[in-house]
């Protein structure tokens, strides 16, 4: 009896000491440091060494590595970085000047060879370079001196520049060992350097010191949680444990409308692709497309993503976003679901016809926005059935071998670059399956026009054929990052590379 | 004591037995999962090229068989592997530390849910059929049908968005460790405890109710020993043992099952990881995670089944006659 009460006791009085503020020295650590820490719950991170990153967790690798030009998140032209200045002689041969005393965080400089690296190693083999396809124009690459190269293309290519803005362009050093420690030590000339990183758990980043940029970062540590469910970092978020979560959904927005002290800030927009493949049936008739492009109602479809059409979410048929200066205003496509009908019946389907409409259910948007076109295409005769899997799953198995796919396309600054990507004949992801001769030749005349108001004409030019024969919807939807009041100066362009160099924490608010 | 060791003898091979067999069903469950490893992780921007040299960097193009034999030769040599992900950085570093969070959370929810459990079914027992019964009963009941993830957000709602005296996920700040904020692991723990309590507690009821009414209860009863002696030491000693079983039952569940309540808690901690794993697709840390739960599993029940016999002289003899 006597030694039930006692155990019973000490059970009693170590569940009450549990919650007790000793236990929690932390926290009150933090609240007495001088430094200024933002922290951020991002993605679980898969492969981070730029090369065969697969675009998780931004805030890390952003912060570690550099790029020789930025682009400038209001305006979209490019800005110096690394390279302090760049030309060309026709748009074949590219010469580049390097800004001088920039230092990797292992000490070594910022020269030509590590350029030379870099842009070398996007061929190599044994990496398995996501860029290998659009740096195979690079012909030859020259060191000028220890601060310019010449790069030389195989095309004239007016935009290339644009193509050191991709987030696995970031510039590497040619004495380290990426291949061995690059997962586990990543290293670059970025504002931030990793201090420890903990693998599927956290990482610390601290100020560079040795920054190019004069005064920058602002802050002094980057505090980064890896979360591989994003509610779990958004209730971190409301319980004051971190600072920024990117990646939310809209609904989670109307949960945060009543925090004063949280603000949401769309970045830029993402981009849903239904795509119809036209080389079977029966997208191979155009008049099928047309039938499922007259079925469609953009207000309805902004609605079902819990957005407003022009606030937040935008609708087109053409592959070029509307926020870009190449997009052309085309009025939307009335919905006309007799119209729709008619066409079918007219392409040998006067009973309808059923499709499979395939995507990968796990992004953000995409269950949405499938399930009502499946209800708007429904009136028109066209029964949609509903295959949404694990992205892997879909991007293994189906994705480019499908009829009609939805797809997340991330936006590309120069349009020229995707639509070289997905739309010309032998494009690596060629999901719509066109094959145009019209459309190849206008394609490579829009990549290889050096006159902005010609390129611009052409650009037109291929938005009207869009919106005429093309197999596509463009839903544009907007990526939300949550973040307290008093972050300011969070910057994340198309590029979709957050800038923390330039965030500071207002101290007066809460 | 020649009996116990040949059941011992009997036990221990029984378990390697069952890992070899089970180590080749993880093996070939992980290996069967829909999905391609490399495509998981190069993401949508994978290029033919470099899904190949993915595959071919990490493996994954040898027979499965190979891959087979190749792990479980490291397993026993004590190396888990590489992350598919993280290359350069082995499994015994990532395990092992959230191993430690899922014993201390583990601790913190036994000795939480144990005490409780006994208690008020030994008080459930011994005043059957009474009010206080009834209420414990209730409870008991109420608690074991809710699932942990229902009893999480319950807690959640109750004691860290309504009182805000817990947090509402279980995350260890940047620089400092589980040590310094062990205020993380009681809500988890307590709704551990939701799921234990009415399982242990009622199986406690139970076998105190037939003690009670044995004949040597009624005995010492009916020689004056004062109700408590009679409840503490005689009557417990025997209805606990089926609670031990129980309990013994359940550890394999506690060190290594809790992915439900850690993941909704977001706590650090092994089931957290497989969780993750799976998602990720990072196949060789899937199959360490499944294969130590699996050692813990079957080691506890071993060790169950032992304490079992060793406590049970009829268990115990019986073993050894056949």
């Amino acid at each position: 009896m006597k030694n039930t009460a006692t155990f019973i006791t000490c059970f009693m009085f170590f569940a009450a000491l549990l919650p007790c503020p000793v236990f929690s020295s932390g926290q009150m650590e933090n609240e007495q440091s001088d430094k200024t820490i933002v922290r951020i719950a991002d993605n679980m991170p898969g492969l981070i060494t730029p090369g065969v990153w697969n675009g998780q967790v931004f805030s890390l690798n952003s912060s570690v590595y550099d790029y020789l030009v930025s682009l400038d998140p209001e305006t979209g032209e490019l800005n110096p970085s690394l390279a302090t200045s760049w030309r060309t002689d026709g748009g074949d041969r590219w010469e580049i000047s390097l800004r001088k005393g920039v230092r990797f965080h292992d000490g070594t400089s910022f020269t030509a060879d590590d350029v030379i690296f870099t842009l070398e190693r996007t061929q190599d083999p044994s990496v398995g370079h996501s860029k290998k396809e659009d740096f195979s124009t690079v012909t030859k690459i020259e060191k000028i001196d220890e601060y310019t190269v010449a790069i030389y293309l195989d095309t004239v290519l007016p935009t290339f520049m644009y193509q050191m803005t991709d987030f696995n362009m970031a510039m590497l050093s040619s004495g380290y060992d990426y291949d061995k420690l690059g997962e586990t030590a990543p290293m670059g000339t970025g504002p931030f350097k990793v201090e420890s990183l903990i693998s599927k758990e956290s990482a610390l980043l601290v100020k560079n010191e040795d920054y190019w940029e004069e005064g920058k970062p602002y802050i002094d540590e980057l505090h980064i949680y890896f979360n591989s469910d994003v509610e779990v970092s958004l209730a971190m978020l409301l319980n004051d444990k971190v600072d920024i979560v990117p990646f939310i959904t809209p609904v989670m927005v109307d949960r945060l409308k009543e925090e004063e002290e949280l603000k949401v800030v769309i970045p830029y927009m993402d981009q849903r692709f239904i795509s119809m493949a036209a080389d079977r049936a029966p997208f191979e008739d155009n008049r099928v497309r047309l039938a499922l492009k007259y079925a469609m109602d953009p207000q309805i479809l902004a609605r079902a993503t819990t957005l407003t059409l022009h606030e937040g979410i935008e609708y087109s048929e053409t592959p070029i976003m509307s926020a870009l200066p190449q997009y052309s205003e085309i009025p939307y496509r009335k919905r006309d679901v007799e119209k729709a009908k008619q066409l079918l019946s007219e392409a040998g389907y006067p009973d309808g016809l059923t499709i499979e409409l395939t995507y990968a259910s796990d992004h953000v948007y995409n269950q949405n926005i499938a399930q009502t076109i499946k209800e708007l295409a429904k009136d028109a005769g066209i029964e949609i059935i509903l295959k949404g899997y694990p992205r892997d799953i879909y991007f293994a198995q189906y994705w480019l071998n499908v009829p009609l796919s939805l797809t997340t396309w991330g936006v590309r600054v120069d349009p020229s670059m995707l639509l070289r990507l997905a739309f010309v004949s032998d494009a690596p992801w060629n999901e719509s399956k066109l094959a145009e001769p019209y459309l190849d030749e206008l394609i490579d005349s829009i990549s290889r026009e050096v006159h902005n108001d010609k390129r611009q004409q052409l650009y037109d030019e291929l938005q009207n054929y869009f919106y005429e024969n093309g197999p596509l919807l463009n839903i544009q939807v907007p990526y939300l990052v949550a973040m307290k009041e008093n972050i300011e100066g969070y910057e994340q362009p198309v590029t979709m590379l957050p800038v923390y160099k330039n965030v500071t924490v207002d101290q007066v608010s809460p | 004591m020649n009996n116990f060791i040949q059941i011992i003898i009997r036990k221990v091979g029984s378990l390697l037995a069952t890992l070899l067999v089970m180590s080749f069903i993880i093996f070939m469950l992980v290996e069967i999962m829909p999905g391609d490893v490399a495509q998981m992780i190069l993401g949508q921007s994978a290029t033919e090229e470099s899904v190949a040299a993915l595959r071919e960097s990490r493996g994954l193009n040898d027979p499965v068989l190979v891959r087979y034999g190749r792990w479980v030769v490291n397993v026993i040599q004590g190396d888990l592997g590489e992350s598919i992900y993280m290359q350069g950085v082995t499994i015994n570093s990532i395990l092992w530390r959230r191993v430690g969070h899922s014993l201390i959370l583990a601790f913190a929810a036994f000795i939480l849910f144990v005490p409780l459990s006994i208690f008020f079914g030994v008080l459930a027992g011994v005043k059957e059929k009474t009010v206080t019964d009834s209420i414990i009963s209730f409870f008991g009941l109420a608690t074991m049908a809710l699932p942990e993830f229902v009893s999480g957000v319950f807690l959640i709602s109750i004691f860290a968005v309504q009182m805000k005296v817990f947090p509402i996920v279980s995350v260890i700040p940047i620089g400092e460790s589980l040590f310094e904020n062990l205020d993380i692991v009681i809500l988890p723990a307590l709704s551990i405890t939701f799921v234990m309590f009415g399982y242990i507690s009622r199986m406690q009821r139970s076998s105190m109710i037939i003690v009670m009414n044995s004949d040597y209860i009624r005995a010492a009863t009916l020689k004056g020993m004062p109700r408590r002696y009679v409840i503490f030491r005689h009557a417990l000693k025997n209805a606990l043992l089926p609670t031990i079983t129980i309990i013994g039952m359940n550890m394999g569940w506690l060190f290594g099952g809790l992915i439900v309540v850690e993941t909704l808690f977001g706590f650090p901690g092994m089931g957290s990881l497989l969780m993750t794993a799976i998602k990720t697709r990072d196949v060789p840390l899937i199959e360490a995670c499944v294969l130590l739960i699996t050692v813990i599993y079957s080691v506890s029940t071993m060790i169950t089944d032992l304490l079992y016999s060793y406590l049970n002289p009829r268990v115990r003899f019986a073993g050894g006659q056949r």
